[in-house]
């Protein structure tokens, strides 16, 4: 069952085509008219399409449908918000996550629930996962009860955890041989950003699934880039949050320096902000590290792990990162020391004298 | 108001040409009298000597390349030391040490004078645009003085107290900032190797938390591997190796500062002392082997 939706956002339509949009997501919020920054080559924002009035096409490969029924596993920090965007937007939604009790929030704005990826996975047209690092996302993928049981022609996985180069590929060549499509769609932001449906994804795989789900990463993000082979995206990831981790190292660094030389951080943070250094992430940080208080928007642990990752990824390409190789030490400190479900910013602990004790 | 003006480098004659188009009297000097030339013709006045700037002007800045070119020209012969008196402003812009800023300011403050020092953030486009930042420290009533100039030179002005208490300032941010862009050359790299556009990279970069105007100017000269000076890469090594040096006297742990530390001098030895600090780029990219 469809119907036809008129937009009144006619940018980038092309003249005898009309949004078309399957009655499972009614309402594409107002947000959605930006412009959008993706890769080569540039793409408007909704994909011109017809639905095909025979309802024999459910081939979801092609560009002719919206997903109508869409998977979402792993309801953590950030699946969590995801999922719900999605719903808020008026998608049918399945969610799993291995303690079941944090798709509560979800159920109670309509999500259905499966006891395992593979029923998720086997009963939505498209699935994604959001899980924490690539132990997870290889056994929900491929485990027992797994995604890949459940997959079949016609339906699509898009995973967007961060994992290693060759995770991803390890992921989508067991996807594939059921026929189905796979995409790696890793994004950067955190926790705020993805309440307020503005991360940013960094997508690699099968092309023609990058333009069906281009809806719905729009529901949940700000923009998307298109990166071509599948590793491409996590490769991305992974250099971006080596920057991020040694960034906050360094900052944690002056921070820490400007008070034991009678400075007052504070003021450090604000002179940074004025400066070709500003970044967003040293004014929402600094005042809460000044405070040696680390409300968790991404985890320590995760900062590490990404971290060890992009070392694995500069060593298969004899490429030296001695910063990053000097930060990652400062956070398996950190984990050591008892951090790791802190914010990553938690790592300016690992440099003072005696740290603080955390709850 | 009458200012003089010691020091036409890249920043110091940036910042003296600003002074003048907003109405400033300026008198300089410089080492070498020719760069003086450029000034003269808009308007400035030239005199041989610190001393006889400073014996002429009421306030006097210096913006001095390092802590013995900042000394120089206090205490040799000739220098402002010989004719700074009661009344007179010496306004040091130069980045230093705190110490070197605290010697400055004793022999300034023992012949009568009136002392501040007022580092700046920022490199030559803001000094040319006037959006610098002042993170000025010591007499305070001086500072209040010069807010007129500061207010030319300079987008936002710091007062932090104590001397010493701006140049270490200044060191803390430039440690960060060397350490960022070291961590912005692995990215680059990285992202190349991989088989990724860099192009790319500065994009997602520019959308998210990490953005910031350093990488948004200075990516794409990188990736072109060209690295026009706007801040001397020897200078911002000599920056790393002061903040080190105040986390030494300090025994505060700074292994990031440390390592980009390494990568400057490496560069310093490949001979990119005078290229822009972006430059220490090429430790990475001189390494990958050819495809």
């Amino acid at each position: 069952m469809s119907f036809l939706v008129k937009t009144s956002y006619s940018h980038n339509l092309a003249s005898t085509a009309m949004l078309m949009c399957s009655s499972f997501c009614p309402q594409i919020p107002n947000q959605f008219r930006r412009r959008p920054i993706s890769s080569f080559p540039a793409r408007p924002l909704f994909s011109v399409s017809f639905k095909a009035l025979s309802s024999q096409a459910n081939n979801a490969s092609t560009k002719d449908e919206l997903p109508a029924r869409i998977g979402f596993l792993g309801i953590g920090i950030m699946g969590s918000p995801m999922a719900q965007n999605l719903l808020k937007a008026g998608c049918d939604v399945t969610v799993w996550n291995r303690t079941k009790s944090k798709c509560d929030p979800l159920i109670s704005l309509g999500a259905e629930y499966k006891s395992s990826p593979e029923e998720v996975a086997a009963s939505c047209d498209v699935t994604f996962a959001m899980l924490a690092d690539p132990e997870s996302a290889v056994d929900v993928a491929c485990g027992k009860y797994g995604v890949v049981s459940g997959m079949s022609p016609g339906k699509g996985y898009v995973d967007v955890s961060t994992v290693d180069v060759e995770t991803s590929k390890f992921i989508s060549g067991h996807i594939k041989t059921t026929g189905a499509l796979f995409l790696e769609a890793p994004v950067s932001g955190s926790k705020k950003p993805a309440e307020d449906g503005q991360l940013i994804f960094l997508a690699a795989g099968d092309r023609s699934l990058y333009e069906t789900v281009s809806p719905l990463l729009d529901i949940m993000g700000k923009s998307r880039f298109y990166l071509g082979d599948v590793g491409n995206g996590a490769a991305m990831k992974l250099v971006v949050n080596m920057i991020m981790g040694s960034m906050m190292a360094s900052f944690s660094e002056g921070l820490l320096l400007s008070e034991k030389v009678g400075l007052d951080p504070n003021v450090l943070v604000e002179v940074v902000s004025q400066g070709a250094i500003s970044a967003p992430m040293y004014s929402m940080k600094g005042p809460s590290m000044v405070q040696s208080r680390y409300p968790t928007a991404f985890p320590l642990k995760h900062q590490q792990k990404d971290l060890r990752l992009a070392l694995g990824l500069a060593e298969s390409v004899s490429q030296p990162i001695p910063i990053a190789a000097a930060a990652n030490e400062l956070y398996k400190v950190a984990k050591s020391h008892g951090l790791s479900d802190q914010d990553f910013s938690a790592v300016i602990e690992t440099l003072k004298g005696k740290l603080q004790k955390q709850q | 108001m009458e200012i003089g003006f010691l020091g036409l480098g890249i920043m110091g004659k940036a910042i003296s040409v600003n002074l003048l188009r907003h109405g400033f009297k300026v008198t300089v000097w410089n080492r070498t009298l020719s760069k003086c030339g450029e000034l003269v013709e808009l308007g400035a006045s030239v005199e041989e000597t610190p001393a006889a700037v400073v014996k002429k002007c009421q306030y006097t800045i210096a913006m001095l390349s390092d802590p013995s070119a900042a000394l120089s020209v206090v205490f040799d012969k000739g220098g402002v030391l010989e004719q700074i008196s009661s009344g007179k402003g010496y306004i040091d812009m130069s980045t230093v040490d705190a110490d070197t800023a605290s010697k400055i300011s004793e022999a300034i403050l023992a012949k009568g004078g009136q002392f501040l020092e007022a580092p700046v953030s920022g490199s030559k486009k803001p000094a040319e645009d006037g959006q610098l930042v002042i993170l000025a420290a010591g007499n305070e009533a001086l500072y209040k003085e010069v807010i007129p100039a500061f207010n030319v030179i300079g987008k936002k002005s710091f007062y932090l107290g104590q001397v010493g208490n701006g140049a270490k300032m200044k060191l803390v941010v430039n440690m960060i900032m060397g350490s960022m862009m070291n961590a912005f050359s692995e990215g680059l790299v990285l992202a190349d190797r991989s088989g990724l556009e860099p192009q790319v990279l500065l994009d997602v970069l520019d959308l998210g938390g990490i953005a910031n105007p350093m990488f948004k100017l200075k990516g794409p000269t990188m990736i072109g591997r060209s690295y026009p000076p706007a801040f001397p890469l020897k200078h911002q090594q000599k920056d790393m190796r002061l903040a080190l040096a105040l986390g030494d006297e300090n025994a505060v742990s700074m292994p990031i500062a440390a390592a980009a530390n390494e990568a400057f001098k490496k560069a310093r030895s490949m001979g990119l002392g005078d290229l822009d600090f972006s430059a220490v780029h090429e430790t990475l990219e001189a390494l990958k082997p050819p495809h």
